[in-house]
């Protein structure tokens, strides 16, 4: 490509100041949230600032033939908003304003560069949220959690993302705006609102999404317990949830994470405990008192070591201050880490948890676990020192095994972060090939081009790749871990 | 193909037994467009085996669960063959502790029902047609009642699917966990697709707890006005309601009248119902109750036990166990909430123009509302195209305020006055490219889906 000319077109649509293309300011572009496995360069970095400026730059690269990733605040952990092959990161940062907001039917308009947590702010002194709250909302943008179908703690009782979208506004690789749905419910035709949501950038850009609003609940519970084996904490959880109770979060942490937090932040977790469960309940007071209770009860009969409970919003930000640091401790018991995503039914967390540590053992090295178990959704901390010879390829080896079993167990290789590039390699795993044939239709009719976010979420292979996007061997694969299909 | 050769190809397949010829077809009718056959599958490779001869026979097709829905959509292009699905009738899973099961396409809700509550769960779907609707019509038409108020719709709660394609291929969407974000969610693509993108013929839910009690209050106003303020102040308090629906005075009379509750000519109702631990249904109740008559409410009355599993089946069957006369067109209109009152008193309005006695229960808080137009007794039998004519009015109407406005039944003459549809916005083509990839020779339902598709 003349890539001075692109970059002159660019600068012509949204401004000299909003196109990035200098090498040193374009490395903070070179990777998201996944810094350890991936990373590439883009050409050219282009910060569009609305719908009718994406159209221009869409229509650009259709012309030129170049393909585009969408960007929110590259928070993700799969590397979906990574640059293939060079080519144009649109990144939607500056469309970040509140359109409409409309309590009375607790709705809201925005654009996708909105911070998840600023939608809640905008609310809250009026008594409602946005329920989505994946553990990174005070960065991610809603249209980052739209691309990806974000989840978060609080997701159990209420959700992913999806069920709190009710209409986008898309851009399409052709240039072409379209509505999908809108502020009311159940439009006419095929579910496209929720068909896009979840599709990691590869069907179009978000450029305005309509989002339902909740009123605040009358009270909030939180309770932190401890135990002695992660097996007594996972029974409690489906214990939990059989009793009829659905918590608002159910977050559990081993005991590699415990030591990691003591060593830290020193929060007083028992002596000889080996997970920690934090459940929090939220709804009418006279309802979460009286579940509380039980689930007090379940805990004492599951040889509770403390349990605790919050008086006040203190002491409620006090229990969550491990859950919210436990990721960066792992950070101080190992040199790197490789962060999996894996999601089983419930009711095989005490198995599956077992399992992952005869994994740990086998490999001799620690696999640290924190995860959503109200959900099922593990996310195990594979600890390795890349300087030792042959350990990166074994800790990508035991997370690759981590992926088979929670398949085994009718799960799935990722509940919040997606495919991205990371997991391109394992979706045929999961699904046939004619499961995956159907999922490339929905593409195909969506983006015959294949130049919105190529070479993600879906196995390409050698010889019938994608066309648009350049061959690059996984790092599986370039550590002779895995083939390509 | 003549029949007796597609008699006996299908028989092949599913053996003689579990074919219907020719003559025999006519309860199959769609539209009244009689199929040349109808056949049920007894699995999977059956369903697709049908698919593989229908694709390569260029018969169209249409699913059918027990028929409940089978008024959704446009009058079709052709109907070749039916494909019943009701021997897929069986539950393939089922784990209370991870509150999720799946069953098969043609399992009758209530028995999936009967057989949840005996581990204290339920799947929260209550459509219109409950007694009779099958898994796989609920899904395909995403099809709704009240209990929507608090846990959704099917788009909402499937979370693994399994369909046949137009050409016989065997796929899935999804998993048996309630949270994966592997590859596209295409369970939110056959949901609601009204079979033209394949046949649903297993789905894994998310299923819920059964609340430790249920009670419901239904208050009675003399304005829709006065009763749609009582409703925003319960749906932005902190009360949690499981349903919430709104009658209009025919409605309230008929299902009221059936669970005990003296309803006045001209009275419009709220039902709300709270399910938790007592304590917290008493104080909800009570606060419900307080706003209601903070509002003028002329009556109020508690119902539970049977009464209100009555009632709540009353809203769900409406008309069919009330006596009312024939409905002439079933309406189903989406509207933001605060419109919902607004939007039935136009809708009332218009039909009394045609002579017909409009009938509207509504998911308030959803913004959904199921509109009937009705007989009134002794009136003449009104025209087909005014009725269209009608339902266009109302449609323009909601269009301009941001909704929309959809034909759930009619006589095929309406039908064929008015799209059963609507526009349906600029994604249009879309939908239309979606159709060509999974269906290229438009044998799945043709011409009954948005567009034409």
């Amino acid at each position: 490509m003349d890539k001075r000319r692109i970059i002159r077109e660019l600068a012509a649509i949204v401004g000299r100041d909003w196109v990035i293309a200098d090498s040193g300011e374009l490395t903070v572009y070179e990777c998201d949230g996944m810094t350890y496995l991936e990373k590439a360069m883009p050409d050219v970095v282009v910060l569009p600032d609305s719908t009718e400026q994406v159209v221009e730059v869409v229509r650009l690269c259709d012309r030129e033939q170049l393909p585009f990733v969408p960007r929110g605040a590259g928070t993700g952990l799969s590397g979906g908003a990574i640059a293939v092959a060079g080519g144009v990161i649109i990144g939607l940062n500056r469309m970040n304003r509140i359109l409409e907001i409309d309590l009375a039917n607790q709705r809201a308009v925005v654009e996708p560069g909105l911070v998840n947590i600023a939608l809640t702010q905008a609310v809250q002194d009026r008594d409602h949220y946005f329920a989505p709250d994946p553990a990174s909302q005070a960065a991610s943008s809603i249209g980052g959690n739209v691309a990806e179908n974000a989840g978060g703690p609080h997701c159990l009782k209420y959700g992913t993302t999806t069920m709190h979208v009710l209409g986008l506004e898309l851009v399409l690789a052709s240039g072409e705006i379209v509505q999908l749905g809108g502020k009311t419910l159940d439009w006419p035709g095929y579910d496209l609102t929720g068909l896009f949501t979840g599709s990691e950038g590869t069907l179009g850009i978000v450029t305005k999404v309509a989002v339902r609003l909740l009123r605040q609940p009358e009270a909030v519970k939180t309770l932190l317990a401890s135990f002695r084996a992660i097996d007594e904490a996972s029974k409690v959880v489906s214990e939990i949830i059989a009793t009829g109770i659905i918590p608002s979060a159910m977050e559990m942490m081993d005991r590699h994470i415990i030591r990691a937090l003591e060593e830290w932040l020193h929060i007083g977790y028992p002596e000889g405990a080996g997970a920690v469960l934090l459940i929090e309940l939220d709804g009418p007071a006279a309802e979460i008192e009286a579940q509380a209770k039980r689930i007090e009860q379940i805990c004492v009969r599951y040889g509770a070591l403390d349990l605790r409970i919050a008086r006040d919003e203190q002491e409620r930000a006090l229990l969550w201050r491990g859950r919210k640091g436990a990721v960066a401790a792992v950070g101080r018991i190992t040199h790197e880490f490789y962060l999996q995503d894996g999601v089983v039914p419930r009711t095989k967390l005490p198995q599956v948890l077992r399992e992952v540590e005869t994994i740990a053992e086998r490999n001799a090295f620690v696999i640290a676990n924190v995860f959503h178990a109200g959900d099922g959704n593990l996310h195990p901390l594979i600890c390795f020192d890349s300087r030792r010879e042959g350990e990166l390829q074994r800790a990508l080896a035991a997370g690759a095994e981590i992926m088979r079993l929670c398949l085994s167990v009718g799960g799935s290789i990722t509940g919040e972060h997606g495919i991205g590039l990371e997991k391109i390699d394992f979706i045929p795993l999961m699904y046939s090939p004619e499961d995956l044939e159907a999922m490339r239709m929905v593409r195909a009719a969506f983006d015959s081009s294949l130049r919105c976010n190529p070479g993600k979420l879906f196995p390409t292979t050698r010889s019938c790749g994608e066309t648009n996007a350049t061959y690059r061997p996984h790092r599986i694969e370039r550590e002779g871990l895995a083939q390509r299909y | 193909m003549n029949s007796e050769r597609l008699e006996g190809r299908l028989a092949g397949i599913v053996g003689a037994d579990h074919v219907l010829a020719a003559e025999s077809c006519a309860p199959y009718a769609v539209d009244d467009r009689v199929p040349e056959a109808v056949i049920f599958p007894g699995d999977a490779q059956e369903l697709s085996e049908i698919m593989k001869l229908a694709s390569s026979e260029r018969l169209s097709v249409v699913p059918w669960g027990s028929g409940t829905k089978i008024g959704f959509g446009g009058i079709p292009a052709r109907v070749d063959l039916v494909v019943g699905l009701t021997r897929l009738k069986r539950i393939i899973d089922h784990e209370p502790g991870d509150l999720t099961a799946t069953f098969q396409a043609g399992m009758l809700l209530r028995e999936v029902q009967a057989s949840l509550h005996t581990s204290g769960q339920f799947l929260p779907f209550d459509p219109p047609g409950y007694e009779r609707a099958t898994i796989g019509g609920i899904l395909a038409t995403n099809s709704s009642g009240p209990w929507r108020h608090r846990y959704g719709s099917a788009r909402d709660l499937v979370i693994g699917i399994r369909v046949v394609h137009a050409d016989g291929t065997l796929t899935k969407g999804g998993a048996k966990v309630v949270k994966s974000v592997s590859g596209y969610d295409m369970n939110k693509l056959y949901v609601g697709s009204l079979g033209t993108l394949g046949i649903i013929f297993e789905a894994t839910l998310r299923l819920y707890p059964l609340p430790t009690v249920e009670r419901t209050w239904i208050a009675l106003f003399l304005t829709g006005e006065a009763a749609a303020c009582a409703l925003a102040q319960i749906l932005h308090s902190t009360i949690v309601c499981t349903r919430v629906e709104f009658l209009s005075s025919v409605a309230a009379q008929s299902v009221g009248g059936q669970s005990g509750c003296v309803v006045p000519a001209g009275t419009v109702a709220v039902a709300l119902s709270v399910g938790s631990v007592p304590e917290a249904v008493d104080s909800q109740i009570t606060a419900i109750r307080k706003l209601c008559h903070g509002e003028g409410a002329v009556a109020g009355f508690l119902v539970e036990g049977s009464a209100q599993d009555g009632l709540w089946k009353a809203i769900c069957d409406f008309p069919s166990a009330s006596g009312n006369g024939r409905t002439w067109v079933m309406l189903k209109a989406s509207v933001l909430p605060t419109q919902v009152v607004g939007m039935i008193h136009h809708a009332e309005t218009l039909a009394r123009n045609l002579g017909l006695e409009p009938v509207a229960i509504s998911e308030a808080g959803c913004g959904i509302v199921r509109l009937y137009w009705m007989d009134t007794p002794g009136s003449a039998e009104p025209d087909p195209i005014s009725i269209a004519t009608g339902v266009e009015d109302l449609r323009n109407w909601i269009a301009r305020r941001g909704g929309s406005l959809v034909i759930l039944s009619a006589p095929p003459a309406i039908k064929a006055g008015v799209d059963v549809w609507g526009p349906v916005g600029n994604a249009l083509f879309l939908m239309q490219k979606l159709k060509q990839q999974f269906d290229a020779q438009g044998l799945l339902n043709p011409g009954r889906f948005v567009g034409g598709i």
